[in-house]
C-alpha cells in the first residue's frame, strides 16, 4: 500500500515553493489473476463502493474495471445536483444519508469535492404542482429533512432573476425550498474516491472492458476482460447506462431501458444565480457554477438509445423554457451541449442488491438522478458485500420488488430527473 | 486621424466617410463604419482588451476573429461580445469584463504573484478545513467567475426562427465554398451559402492583389446566380442526424438574430482552417498575434498593428505578413524562419511585448511579435457528421477522413492548393453534391450514390513543419489560463489520459471551446506521457460550433396559451384565471361557494371547452374502446354514453372520461383537459403498432367544439328553451347522447351526465358558436337565475360527490383497483391495456385505497397533501382533495390510505402542515353527498 501525503493549503504552498511534483493520484497496475471483488464501472458508484469496501470493511483486494477513463459515463456528464427532498419515505431517508455523507466527503477523502449547499428550489406553476410540492414537504418534514413550500415573494428574494410577475403561461405560484440541496464538482467526487480507494490498495484499471462473466452452477467464478481473465467470486455491476448489457453476461435480465439525457452549459458570466432552480412543468433545471456558467438539464429523451449525441430540439426547447423563467438572460450564449445514458427503471427507483446468480450484485437503475446517491450507495453496497445481506436503507430497492409488486413511488415526483 | 490608421488599403472594408463614435471604459473614441470594436480600438492605439481569467494578465488581440479568446467585452447589457467580430455601431458602450477596479489597474492580478500555488486543480487540494469556512471560500471563488454581467432588467429583443430546405448547404464562404456553391447552383441545385465573417471570401479578403481579383470574380459569379442564397455574418452551428443543420444569422435588419433550421439534402463543409498559436514564454502578451490577425488589421481595417515587429514564420501566411507589415510601414526587426529551425523562446515586456528572445539567444526589441506556425483544421462540423479526422504529420494538421453520403468536404479540410486548385476542387464537390441531392427522395433516407471515381480531384497537402511548443512554457488555453506546464503537471500527477488532463486543468472548457488550443493541448499532453497522441487520437467537437444566444435558440412564440372561444365573456365578467396545462380557464367569478349553491338550487353553466374530444369512426371503434378502457363497451347502443377509465400497461390509471355513440359507426370520446394529448398518442400508438388492420379513424376535435355544461335542477328547463331536441326524462335519460340543433346552431351534440352530481347537459357546439351559445344560455336563463360557475365550484361539487380527479387523487402508482371503481374493471374481458397488472394487483392486495374522510372538527379543512400518520408518526396515507362544502356546511376530503385503514368508521390522525394534528373518520361511502345519485336521475 502506498502512503500519500495529504492535500492542504500548506502543502500547496510548500509544493509551490519547491516546485516539486505532486505524487500520483492513482497508479496503473497489471491485472492480477484473482481479486476478492471485481467492480464493473469506474463511475461514482463503482469507485465509492471500492472505497467503502476498503475503508469500512478492510476488503482491499478489489479491482475496478473501467472500459474508458474513470468518470467517462454518467458520472462525468451529469449536472451534479444533490438533494434529499424526495417524495417517498424510503427515497428521502436514503438520499438524506447521501447528503450527510457529501457534507463531510471533502475531509473524508482529503479532496475538495466542492459541495456547495446553495439550496434547491422546485417551482410550482400550477395549483396541482403546488399540491405535489406540499406533499413532498410534508413527507420530508416527517423524516426530519429541511424542506418547505415558500411564496413568490420569498422566491424573488432568493433568486431575483426569476420572473415572479403575473405571467400568464407559467406563473410562479410557489416553490419547494430545500436548503441542504446544492451542487458538487462531479469530477472531483470521482477522482477523490479513486484516489482514496487507490491509497487503500484498490486497483483501478482504466481502458479495461468487461467482456464476459463466468458463471458455474449459478455462481460467479470469474470474469473476462479486454486485458485478460480474472478469477473472482464477487462481481458488482455499477455500469448505469450499460448495466443491462453487463447483467446479460451473467444471464440476469433487468427491467431497465437505456435512454439519453441531455445537458448544456452557457458561457460564463459573473454570478447572479445562487440556488438550484427546477421547473417540472417546463421540464428543466438550472444552476450556476462558481466559474460562472449556467448548467442546464432536462428530461430524458423520448427514445431508447446508446448514442450520446445531442439534438437541436433539446437546445431550442430548453432555451424557450429558460426564458420563460428568466427573461433577462436572452443574450447569454449556449456554449456546449452533450448527452449521457440513463438506466431507467419502471418506477424511477434504483435496483440494488443480489441477483439470482450467486456472487453477482447490482447497483443500477440510477436513471437521471444517481450521482447524488454515489456515497450512500457505495457505503450500503460495501456493507452488503461484507455482511452478506442488504441493509435497511437499500432493502426497499431490491430486484425482487418487481416480482413482489412493491414498487417505489418516485415516478410521481421524479418527472424532471436530476 | 490616429497615427495607427493607415492610408487606404486595396481590400479595406471601412467607409472613411462615416465616423462612428463609441465609448470604451467610459472614454469616447471614434472609428469608421465597417470597423469592428477591436479594429477601432487598435486604430486608437488601444492594445489591452481584457484581463485573463485566473491570473488577470493583460491580453490583446490574438486571432482577430470571432474566436479570439482575448477579445471578449461587455457591450451595454450584453456580456461576452466578440470585439474582433462585432461591427461598430454608433453610440456603443463598450467596457472590459471581469476587472477590478479597472482594466489598467486590476488588483486581482496579484494572482500572478501566487501563481506557483495556483497549480491546476489547486482548489481540490485546499479550502477543506475548517469546514465552517467553506461557505466563505465559496464566495471568494465565486468572485473570480469569468465573463461579463447580465442585467436583471434586460428585456429580450426579438428573435426569429426560419425553416429552410435547400438542396445543398455550404458551410464556409472562402474560395472553395464559393466555388462549390456556384457549381452546385449551375447544376440546378438550390443553395444556401453560409459565411461567418461579414463578407464572403475567407482568406482572400485580406490577401494580395491576385487574391482580391479572384475574390471579385467569385463574388460576381455568385451574384449572378439566383439559386444561391448568401448568408454572411452567419454561422453553421450544428449538424445533426439526416443533415438537420442549424444556422445562426447574426446580421439581421428587423430581429436581433435568427436561427435557420435547415434540412439540407446535401451538406458541403468548407470551413477551412484556423491559425494556431505557438506555445512559448510570454505568448499571451499584448502585441503577440497570429499572422492572419496582423494581416486582417492591416489589410481589412487599415490599422498598423505595431511599430517594430519580429515575425516567426513557417509558411506563406507568415511570409505574406512580412510583406504586408513592410507596406504598412512597420519596421521588421527580425524574421525568424521556422522552416530553417529558427524559433522564439520568449517574449517579455510589462504591458505588452517589448523584447523577443529567439532560439539563438538573441534579444530583439519589438512591440509586435507575429507568429505563423501552422493551422488547425476546422473539423467541428465534420465530427458532427460522424467523420473521425486523422492527423497528417506532413501537413501538421488533421484532415477529413470519412464522411456519410450526404456530406462532402472541400478546401483546407481536405488539403492545400493555389486559389485555382481550391476553386477547381470546390467546383467538383459542388457538382457532386448537386448530383447526389437529386437522388435524395426523403431527407431522412439520405443520398444514395457515391461520387463517381475521379469526379472529385484530390488536393495535395503542403509540407509544413510540426510546431506546437517552443523550449519554454507558455499558455495553451488563453481563456482558461492553462499553460503547457499545467498540462505536464497534470499528467505527472496521474491524470494520464487527455480526457482526464483536460478536465483537470479545464483546458478547452472556456468560451473558445478548444478551437484555438485543442491541438496544442494534445501535443503537450502527448509529450508528457511520451506518446504522440496526435497520431492516435482525434478531436471531437460537440455542437454548437459557435455559442448561440438563448434568445436565438428560443425564437418567438415559445409557449402557446389556449383560451376557449368563450374567453371574452369570462374576461368581461372578472373571471379569476386558472392555469390548467396550456389552458387558461375561469377559476371562479368572485364567490365559488355561491356558485355551488346556485347550481345545487337552480342552474349554472360552466365552460368545459378544454375537455379533450376525439372523434372516432369506423367499424372497429368498439374493439378499440374495449381495449383501452377497463370496462365493457361492445354493447354500447347508439345514443348512449358511458364513463370509462384508462390504465397504462402497468395498471396505473392514466385518464378517464365519457365516450358516447353518436351514430352507428361514429363515437365521440372525451378525455380530461390535461390528458387530451397523451390519450391521443396512446390510441394512435396502439392503432399503429398493434392493430394497424382495424378500421378506426381518429380526429382530434378538442378545438373544434366549445363545450358548456348546464347543471342543476333547472337545467332541463333552460336547455329546453334553446333546442327542439326532446329532453323528456324518459326519452333522453341519464348517460345518453343526442345530436341536433341548439340555439339555432346545427351539428351540436349533447350528453346527459353528472360530474357535479346534478341533472346536467353537456352541450358541444361548433367552436365558432361557443360564445353565442353561452350568451344565449345567460339570456334565456335570466329568469331562472342562471349562474356562470368556474373550475373551483366544479371541483367542490365533484368532491361532494366523491369523484376522483386523475393525477390529483391518483398518483404515479395508483392502479385501477385502488380508487373504488372495482365494479367497472371487467377482468373477464379477453384483454385490455393494463389487465395483467390489474390481475396481479388484485391477487397481491395490500395497496392503498381512495376513501372519503371527514374531520371531527367540521371547520378544519386539512390542506391537500396533509399526511395521515399513526401514533409513531409513520405515514399511513395522505389527503388528496379537501374543501369546505357549502352544501354540507363542513369540511370534506378524499384521501389515500393504507388498505388496513380503508374501512368506513376507521379513525385517522391527520398531520397538518402547521404541525398540528386533527382527528378524522373514514366514511362508508366515497360520496359525501347524495350517494344514491337520486339528483342525477330526475
Ligand atoms: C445529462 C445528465 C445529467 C444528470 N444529472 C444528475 C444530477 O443532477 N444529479 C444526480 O444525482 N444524477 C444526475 N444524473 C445521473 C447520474 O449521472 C448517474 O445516475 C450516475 O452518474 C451513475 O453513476 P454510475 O457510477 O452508476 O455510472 P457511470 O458514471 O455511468 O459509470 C459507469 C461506467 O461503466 C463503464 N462501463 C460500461 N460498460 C463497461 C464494460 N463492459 N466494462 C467496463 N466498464 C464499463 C462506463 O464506461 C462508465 O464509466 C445525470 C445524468 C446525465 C446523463
Amino acid at each position: 500500500m502506498t502512503r500519500r501525503p495529504r492535500f492542504s493549503a500548506w502543502k500547496l504552498i510548500t509544493h509551490g515553493l519547491s516546485r516539486s511534483p505532486w505524487p500520483k493520484v492513482w497508479e496503473q497496475h497489471e491485472l492480477a489473476s484473482t481479486y476478492d471483488v471485481v467492480i464493473v464501472g469506474g463511475g461514482v458508484h463503482g469507485l465509492a463502493t471500492a472505497y467503502y469496501l476498503a475503508r469500512n470493511h478492510g476488503i482491499t483486494n478489489v479491482a475496478v474495471v473501467e472500459k474508458s477513463y474513470i468518470g467517462s459515463g454518467g458520472s462525468g456528464r451529469n449536472t451534479a445536483i444533490v438533494r434529499s427532498n424526495y417524495l417517498t419515505v424510503e427515497g428521502s431517508r436514503f438520499y438524506d444519508r447521501s447528503v450527510k455523507l457529501y457534507e463531510r466527503l471533502a475531509s473524508d477523502l482529503n479532496f475538495n469535492v466542492m459541495f456547495e449547499q446553495r439550496g434547491h428550489m422546485t417551482l410550482a406553476h400550477s395549483d396541482s404542482s403546488l399540491r405535489t410540492m406540499r406533499w413532498r414537504a410534508e413527507v420530508n418534514k416527517l423524516q426530519g429533512i429541511d424542506s418547505a413550500v415558500i411564496s413568490p415573494a420569498e422566491i424573488k428574494e432568493l433568486a431575483p432573476f426569476l420572473d415572479t410577475s403575473d405571467h400568464p403561461r407559467y406563473p410562479i405560484l410557489g416553490a419547494l425550498w430545500h436548503p441542504p440541496g446544492g451542487i458538487v464538482r462531479h469530477d472531483a467526487v470521482v477522482w477523490g474516491y479513486a484516489r482514496a480507494a487507490a491509497a487503500l490498495g484498490v486497483h483501478i484499471h482504466q481502458e479495461t472492458e468487461l467482456v464476459g462473466i463466468d458463471v458455474k452452477s449459478d455462481r460467479v467464478v470469474g470474469v473476462q476482460t479486454s486485458r485478460g481473465p480474472i478469477s473472482t467470486s464477487t462481481v458488482i455491476n455499477c455500469t448505469a447506462g450499460w448495466s443491462s448489457l453487463i447483467a446479460a453476461m451473467a444471464g440476469v435480465s433487468l427491467p431497465i431501458t437505456t435512454r439519453p439525457l441531455q445537458a448544456a452549459v452557457t458561457e460564463p458570466v459573473k454570478l447572479f444565480l445562487h440556488p438550484v432552480i427546477v421547473s417540472g412543468s417546463l421540464h428543466t433545471y438550472v444552476s450556476q457554477t462558481v466559474r460562472g456558467e449556467l448548467v442546464f438539464g432536462a428530461t430524458v429523451d423520448p427514445f431508447t438509445s446508446y448514442a450520446t449525441r445531442g439534438t437541436l430540439e433539446f437546445t431550442t426547447d430548453l432555451a424557450g423554457h429558460m426564458l420563460e423563467l428568466m427573461p433577462a438572460i436572452g443574450n447569454m450564449r449556449l456554449l456546449r451541449q452533450w448527452a449521457g445514458l440513463c438506466d431507467m427503471t419502471p418506477d424511477y427507483g434504483p435496483i440494488i442488491g443480489p441477483t439470482a446468480v450467486d456472487g453477482f450484485y447490482v447497483d443500477v437503475g440510477w436513471g437521471t438522478y444517481g450521482f447524488k446517491a454515489g456515497p450512500v450507495a457505495g457505503e450500503s453496497v460495501a456493507a452488503m458485500i461484507a455482511d452478506g445481506k442488504p441493509g435497511d436503507l437499500i432493502g426497499p430497492f431490491g430486484l425482487d420488488r418487481f416480482e413482489r409488486g412493491t414498487l417505489t413511488a418516485e415516478k410521481g415526483a421524479a418527472a424532471v430527473g436530476h | 486621424m490616429s497615427r495607427y490608421r493607415l492610408d487606404p488599403q486595396p481590400g479595406e472594408v471601412i467607409d472613411r466617410s462615416k465616423t462612428v463614435s463609441f465609448t470604451w471604459n467610459g472614454r469616447r473614441y471614434e472609428g469608421f463604419e465597417g470597423d469592428t470594436i477591436a479594429s477601432a480600438l487598435a486604430a486608437n492605439g488601444v492594445r489591452v482588451l481584457s484581463r485573463s481569467f485566473k491570473y488577470h494578465r493583460r491580453r490583446g488581440l490574438l486571432t482577430a476573429t470571432y474566436h479570439d479568446p482575448n477579445a471578449m467585452v461587455q457591450v451595454g447589457d450584453e456580456p461576452n461580445v466578440r470585439a474582433a467580430h462585432q461591427v461598430l455601431n454608433e453610440g456603443m458602450e463598450v467596457s472590459a469584463q471581469n476587472v477590478w477596479p479597472s482594466l489598467s489597474l486590476d488588483l486581482k492580478a496579484v494572482n500572478q504573484l501566487v501563481s506557483p500555488f495556483l497549480s491546476p486543480g489547486f482548489y481540490y487540494k485546499t479550502f477543506m478545513a475548517p469546514r465552517a469556512l467553506w461557505p466563505w471560500y465559496q464566495r471568494v471563488l465565486g468572485r473570480f467567475a469569468a465573463g461579463g454581467v447580465v442585467n436583471p432588467e434586460h428585456h429580450s429583443a426579438e428573435y426569429d426562427h426560419r425553416y429552410a430546405h435547400p438542396d445543398v448547404l455550404v458551410a464556409g464562404g472562402g474560395p472553395a465554398g464559393m466555388a462549390a456553391a456556384i457549381a452546385a447552383a449551375e447544376s440546378g441545385a438550390s443553395v444556401i451559402l453560409v459565411e461567418e465573417e461579414p463578407a464572403l471570401g475567407g482568406h482572400l479578403r485580406f490577401g494580395d492583389d491576385g487574391d482580391l481579383q479572384a475574390l471579385a470574380n467569385l463574388r460576381a459569379a455568385i451574384e449572378a446566380q439566383t439559386a444561391i442564397e448568401v448568408m454572411t455574418d452567419a454561422v453553421v452551428a450544428g449538424r445533426y442526424d439526416h443533415n438537420w443543420v442549424s444556422v445562426v444569422q447574426r446580421d439581421m435588419a428587423h430581429v436581433e438574430e435568427r436561427l435557420v433550421l435547415a434540412r439540407a439534402k446535401h451538406l458541403i463543409v468548407a470551413a477551412g482552417t484556423l491559425e494556431r498559436p505557438y506555445v512559448f514564454k510570454g505568448n499571451d502578451l499584448p502585441g503577440v498575434m497570429l499572422s492572419t490577425a496582423a494581416r486582417r488589421l492591416t489589410n481589412l481595417y487599415a490599422v498598423k498593428p505595431g511599430d517594430k515587429a519580429v515575425v516567426l514564420t513557417a509558411n506563406q501566411s507568415g511570409d505574406a505578413a512580412v510583406a504586408d507589415l513592410e507596406r504598412a510601414g512597420v519596421e521588421i526587426a527580425a524574421v525568424l524562419d521556422a522552416r530553417n529551425g529558427e524559433t522564439v523562446v520568449e517574449a517579455s515586456g510589462r504591458k505588452g511585448v517589448q523584447t523577443v528572445v529567439d532560439s539563438s539567444g538573441k534579444r530583439t526589441d519589438a512591440d509586435l511579435l507575429v507568429t505563423a506556425i501552422g493551422w488547425t483544421t476546422s473539423t467541428a462540423l465534420l465530427n458532427m457528421a460522424g467523420d473521425r479526422p486523422v492527423y497528417e504529420s506532413r501537413a501538421a494538421r488533421f484532415l477529413s477522413s470519412s464522411l456519410p453520403l450526404n456530406v462532402l468536404a472541400t478546401g483546407g479540410l481536405v488539403g492545400d492548393g493555389t486559389t485555382d486548385q481550391l476553386i477547381e476542387h470546390g467546383s467538383a464537390v459542388g457538382r457532386a453534391a448537386a448530383r447526389r441531392a437529386k437522388t435524395v427522395k426523403a431527407t431522412w433516407q439520405g443520398a444514395t450514390s457515391h461520387a463517381a471515381p475521379g469526379e472529385i480531384p484530390t488536393l495535395d497537402v503542403d509540407d509544413h513543419p510540426e510546431l506546437f511548443r517552443s523550449t519554454t512554457h507558455g499558455f495553451v488555453d488563453y481563456s482558461e489560463d492553462v499553460t503547457s506546464k499545467d498540462l505536464l503537471a497534470a499528467a505527472e500527477e496521474g491524470y494520464d489520459s487527455i480526457e482526464l488532463a483536460k478536465r483537470y486543468t479545464t483546458a478547452g472548457m472556456g468560451p473558445i471551446q478548444g478551437k484555438v488550443e485543442a491541438v496544442n493541448a494534445l501535443a503537450v499532453h502527448g509529450e508528457a506521457i511520451g506518446a504522440s497522441l496526435l497520431e492516435t487520437s482525434t478531436t471531437t467537437w460537440r455542437p454548437p460550433y459557435a455559442p448561440i444566444r438563448l434568445g436565438t435558440l428560443a425564437g418567438r412564440n415559445r409557449e402557446p396559451l389556449r383560451h376557449s372561444p368563450i374567453q371574452p365573456w369570462h374576461e368581461r365578467h372578472n373571471a379569476k384565471p386558472l392555469v390548467a396545462g396550456q389552458w387558461i380557464r375561469p377559476d371562479h367569478y368572485g364567490d365559488p361557494e355561491a356558485e355551488v349553491r346556485a347550481v345545487r338550487s337552480g342552474v349554472g353553466i360552466i365552460d368545459v371547452s378544454p375537455l379533450g374530444k376525439i372523434d372516432l369512426r369506423g367499424t372497429d371503434v368498439p374493439r378499440l374502446l374495449e381495449f383501452v378502457y377497463v370496462n365493457k363497451w361492445s354493447k354500447l347502443q347508439v345514443g348512449k354514453v358511458r364513463y370509462g377509465v384508462m390504465c397504462a400497461e402497468d395498471g396505473v390509471i392514466m385518464d378517464d372520461g365519457v365516450t358516447g355513440r353518436l351514430g352507428h359507426d361514429r363515437y365521440m370520446m372525451s378525455t380530461t383537459s390535461g390528458g387530451a394529448g397523451g390519450v391521443w398518442n396512446w390510441l394512435d400508438d396502439w392503432l399503429q403498432t398493434s392493430f394497424p388492420e382495424w378500421d378506426v379513424k381518429m380526429t382530434a376535435v378538442t378545438d373544434g367544439y366549445a363545450s358548456i355544461n348546464v347543471a342543476g335542477p333547472n337545467s332541463r328547463e333552460l336547455v329546453g328553451r334553446l333546442t327542439e331536441i326532446d329532453l323528456d326524462a324518459d326519452r333522453f335519460g341519464y348517460m345518453e347522447v343526442r345530436t341536433g340543433t341548439v340555439a339555432g346552431v346545427t351539428d351540436c351534440f349533447l350528453w346527459r351526465i353528472g360530474f357535479t352530481g346534478e341533472l346536467s347537459y353537456e352541450i358541444h357546439v361548433p367552436a365558432g358558436y361557443g360564445l353565442w351559445l353561452w350568451e344565449n344560455l345567460i339570456e334565456f336563463g335570466d329568469d331562472l337565475g342562471v349562474t356562470a360557475f368556474g373550475v373551483e365550484a366544479q371541483r367542490i361539487m365533484r368532491l361532494e360527490k366523491g369523484h376522483f380527479i386523475v393525477g390529483q387523487d391518483t398518483d404515479g402508482l395508483t392502479q385501477g383497483f385502488g380508487v373504488g371503481i372495482d365494479w367497472a374493471i371487467k377482468m373477464d374481458k379477453p384483454d385490455f391495456a393494463g389487465k395483467p397488472e390489474l390481475a396481479w394487483q388484485k391477487e397481491r392486495g395490500g395497496y392503498p385505497r381512495l376513501v372519503a374522510v371527514q374531520t371531527d372538527d367540521p371547520t378544519v379543512v386539512p390542506p391537500e397533501a396533509s399526511q395521515i400518520i399513526d401514533a409513531s408518526e409513520k405515514i399511513k396515507g395522505r389527503i388528496t382533495s379537501s374543501r369546505h362544502s357549502p352544501t354540507l356546511e363542513r369540511s370534506i376530503c378524499l384521501a389515500q390510505v393504507e388498505e388496513g385503514l380503508a374501512q368506513g368508521g376507521q379513525r385517522l390522525n391527520i398531520r397538518l402542515p402547521d404541525g398540528t394534528t386533527v382527528a378524522a373518520t373514514v366514511m362508508a361511502d366515497q360520496a359525501h353527498f347524495d350517494p344514491e345519485g337520486t339528483r342525477l336521475r330526475v
